[in-house]
This record gives structure tokens, sequence and C-alpha cells, in this order.
């Protein structure tokens, strides 16, 4: 409930910072008119940025992959000698943090 | 693998940040440069500046509930 209402603070802020500045027609009132469009392009430029800065910082641990991958060979070895019939699951991924 | 990742990263966010610095030239510093300076060659004029978000974001709208509607349609198929 405490978040919904300061996100909705602050977007009456901003429309209400909007508004004075068409009044006052301190910058040209058509340069005002595009604002808000302008604001919410470079929100979303913003986000997919930020998604680009996640991507490329993703950490990988490629020893842990191997470790994995010898469990599972190990694992399927001992349940197919035991009788348990597995069917060819062969999972070769990489481990990620 | 590691590879792909930061290149597909690094795809992102250039297309973010380009797209950012062009629309900002756009929408911000255009108007206040004189009409005949020949800046003006590569942008479309102003009226599209407004068109082609609002036109991305109805579209992005419309197969955001293209897909909901779909994935509704799948689950009734199922429980039927």
């Amino acid at each position: 409930m405490k978040h919904v209402v300061k996100i909705l603070s602050l977007l009456l802020a901003v429309s209400a910072f909007w508004i004075t500045l068409l009044q006052a027609a301190i910058v040209p009132q058509s340069h005002t008119w595009l604002l808000p469009i302008y604001f919410v392009v470079s929100l979303g430029c913003y986000g997919l940025l930020m998604v680009g800065i996640g991507i490329m910082q993703f950490p990988t641990c490629p020893q842990e992959s191997v470790l994995l991958n010898h469990d599972i060979a190990e694992a399927k070895d001992f349940l197919s000698t035991n009788g348990i019939d597995i069917g060819s699951v062969t999972v070769l991924f990489n481990t990620k943090a | 693998m590691e590879l792909a990742d930061r290149a597909v990263g690094l795809l992102l966010s250039s297309i973010s940040l380009s797209i950012f610095t062009y629309y900002t030239f756009w929408v911000i510093i255009l108007p206040f440069v004189d009409s005949d300076h020949f800046i003006h060659k590569y942008f479309l004029p102003q009226d599209y500046a407004i068109l082609v978000p609002v036109f991305a974001g109805v579209t992005l709208f419309s197969l955001l509930c293209v897909f909901i509607g779909m994935v509704m349609l799948k689950s009734k198929k199922k429980k039927a």
C-alpha cells in the first residue's frame, strides 16, 4: 500500500510541475507538450539499458558446471545399475551462480 | 556461452543508448537549431517524434493483449 502511495505522489508531483511549466511559458509551449512522451521513452530506454548491463555482468561458474555434469553421470550410472530406468536425458547446461 | 551473453547485453545497451540520444536530439535540441542547418536532414519532421513512440507503444500493448488472450484460450481448452 505504501509503495503505491509513493508512486502516485511522485506522478502527481511530476504532472503538477508539467502544468506549471505550461502556464508559466518559460520554455516555448510546443516544447512543453512533448515532455511526457519524452519521459516515457527515456524511462523505457533506461529499463532496456539496465537489462543489457545485467546480462553483461551475469556471473557464470564453469567449474561448477563440470562438477555438476560429473554428478549427473554418476547418478545415472547408479540408478541404471540398480534397475530404475531413466529415459535418455542428457542435460548439459552451464551452471549460473 | 559467456561471450554470447555479453554480446547480447552489449547489443541491447547500445541500442537503448542510441535510441535515447537520437530521441533527445529530436525532441529537445532540434527546435532550438535554425531551420536551414544541415543537421535537419538527418531527422524526420517533428510530427513523427510523437507518432513513432505512440505507435510503438500501441503495438506493444496489443501484442501483450494477444499473448494473454492466447494463453487464456489454451488454458480453457485444456480444462474442457
